[in-house]
């Protein structure tokens, strides 16, 4: 059974359609990103999945449970960390905390206690639990945000954007922290971001919206074959003379070679990596060519991504 | 509706409020003006009350309080009008302005820190997400008030007494349905007009000045009475606790329709 199913879900605000017909499934314990620019629709997906907001139009089932009638179950189910960490600043960490852990039903003070220090600790704020949350950095209201997220022990999350704006090493540090989430203890992962190295470091697979539509879905291997193209070969040379680039455009298995950002390095691309390379680098070493370097160019997701959001504005 | 989700919200709320000076401050500076500096403005210099004074003002009195003026020096007259009339709309301007304010920081200031959000995603219902709310504006309102009355009754009863031969002045039927009648139907009214407030305004301090309005009415009353238009006595104290207490059903009904989630996030900044 899907985790998270939506059914052409559309939401409306007066005459704008902020999302369109969105269709989509998630696997339990899978990582699935939501790509898109500012003002794509993923926050109000995010709410209508959560039960904030109701759907204009179409459905969504969230652990089973439909978003329109099951509200409170889907709440309890669901851990959501919002645009804004949405954190009581007047309030301690443990204050936070434990007003969060209550509010899902955490109402044995033993288990609330135990599982608060737990996720305080693993975050690195047992220390500050004492401090109010406006004495924190941005990376440690982020960190408790995602910890209040997860005080009831959610099968399934929703994390809206959650390294924008923190410094690399926090960044990190919520990655492996989701990875972990999702690889070790089997949860089921939304991740809104328009952070392309989150979703391709983190997700198993990713939709693309833009203006509230589906462009595409997929692994993020499928959107780099499928929108990037076919990998390619990277030869830096000592010395470049036109001779070579004729010799290694009138390759076999050569289908275009162009200089690229050096006048001394080429990119081929080639039908079949593996069984090409050899055939190139022996036709350039033979025409008198001197290799410094080989690689292979993987196409990015930035650029599918970069791609399908220019041809779908056009 | 579980009271125990409601008394969560009460005592999250509680605390933030509470750690705020911008609702403290007039919810202490107030109350210590109306109960403390009132009374002893007026009874520390009233010896020096010239007789005769007060004559016109007697004569302009209802019956019924001419007749319990009866016999007093003109002092006493001056004390007893003041102490227990004159200032008693006062004590209805506690219960509002506590309850607006607090009730201003609890609904719109919520949605200014943006904390809202997540409050709305856990499984507490919005009627006990309302209920927490209405109660941390009430409960305090309705406690500084009767603190204040008991503060004012101390002192009022601790200075006059000896002018007035031992006598207690208060508290007297009137102050106590006063405070334990009207107070609380006008600080409910406060909550519920300014949760009507809130849910169109994007912050605290926008609420806080537009709940600020509501305090003309009480202003209003206090200018009638000393004009003598009107006169606090039981009959119009009555009249006003059912007055607010129609009010308060139709801000109500207003305000739980206008507090849904969707509502409020549609509207978030």
């Amino acid at each position: 059974m899907s985790a998270i199913e939506a059914d052409r879900l559309t939401k409306r605000f007066g005459s704008t359609t902020v999302v369109d017909h969105l269709s989509f499934e998630v696997g339990e314990g899978e990582i699935f990103g939501l790509l898109g620019p500012n003002g794509a629709g993923k926050t109000t997906t995010i709410r209508m999945l959560a039960c904030l907001i109701s759907p204009s139009e179409g459905s969504a089932r969230i652990g089973g449970h439909d978003i329109r009638k099951g509200a409170l179950e889907i709440r309890q189910m669901v851990g959501i960390l919002t645009e804004n960490p949405s954190l009581y600043e007047r309030l301690t960490a443990h204050e936070n905390m434990n007003f969060f852990a209550e509010a899902y039903g955490l109402s044995n003070v033993h288990e609330k206690q135990s599982r608060v220090q737990e996720l305080l600790e693993f975050f690195d704020l047992w220390q500050r639990r004492n401090d109010k949350v406006a004495t924190f950095s941005k990376g440690m209201k982020q960190k408790l945000a995602i910890a209040r997220a997860l005080v009831h022990k959610p099968p399934i999350l929703l994390l809206d954007e959650p390294t924008t704006g923190l410094d690399p090493e926090s960044a990190k540090e919520i990655r492996d922290m989701v990875e972990g989430l999702s690889h070790q203890e089997k949860r089921t992962v939304l991740l809104c971001t328009h952070r392309l190295e989150d979703a391709e470091r983190l997700c198993d697979r990713v939709m693309i919206v833009n203006r509230g539509r589906r462009v595409v879905v997929g692994t993020i291997d499928d959107l780099r074959k499928r929108i990037g193209g076919q990998p390619a070969l990277q030869v830096g040379l000592r010395e470049l003379n036109p001779k070579i680039l004729e010799i290694v455009k009138e390759l076999k298995q050569v289908r275009e070679a162009t200089i690229i950002d050096s006048p001394n390095r080429l990119k081929i691309a080639v039908d079949d990596i593996e069984s090409a390379t050899p055939e190139v680098v022996r036709a350039i070493v033979y025409a008198g060519g001197m290799v410094l370097s080989v690689n292979v160019l993987h196409p990015s997701l930035e650029d599918a991504y970069l791609k399908l959001v220019k041809e779908d504005r056009a | 509706m579980r009271f125990q989700k409601a008394k969560l919200v009460f005592r999250k709320d509680w605390r933030e409020v509470s750690r705020n000076w911008e609702v403290v401050l007039p919810m202490v500076i107030l109350p210590l003006i109306f109960s403390v500096v009132f009374p002893l403005v007026v009874i520390i210099p009233s010896g020096a009350t010239k007789p005769g004074s007060y004559e016109s003002l007697q004569k302009s009195l209802p019956i019924n309080v001419q007749q319990e003026l009866a016999g007093m020096t003109d002092q006493q007259v001056m004390l007893y009008f003041m102490l227990l009339y004159y200032f008693a709309p006062f004590f209805l301007i506690i219960p509002l302005m506590a309850s607006s304010v607090i009730a201003s920081d609890s609904f719109a200031g919520e949605k200014e820190r943006k904390t809202i959000e997540a409050l709305l995603a856990t499984p507490i219902s919005d009627s006990e997400l309302f209920l927490g709310k209405i109660l941390v504006s009430f409960i305090p309102s309705i406690a500084i008030t009767v603190a204040s009355f008991l503060a004012y009754s101390t002192l009022v009863d601790a200075l006059c007494s000896p002018i007035f031969g031992g006598r207690l002045l208060l508290p007297n039927p009137v102050w106590i349905m006063l405070i334990f009648g009207l107070a609380p139907t006008v600080a409910l009214a406060g909550i519920g007009l300014t949760v009507i407030i809130s849910t169109r305004v994007k912050g605290f301090r926008e609420a806080q000045q537009i709940s600020v309005v509501l305090i003309i009415p009480i202003i209003a009353l206090v200018l009638a009475q000393a004009s003598g238009a009107v006169f606090i006595g039981p009959v119009m104290v009555g009249a006003l606790i059912g007055g607010f207490a129609i009010l308060d059903l139709l801000v109500f009904n207003v305000g739980i329709r206008l507090f849904g989630r969707e509502e409020i996030l549609a509207r978030l900044a």
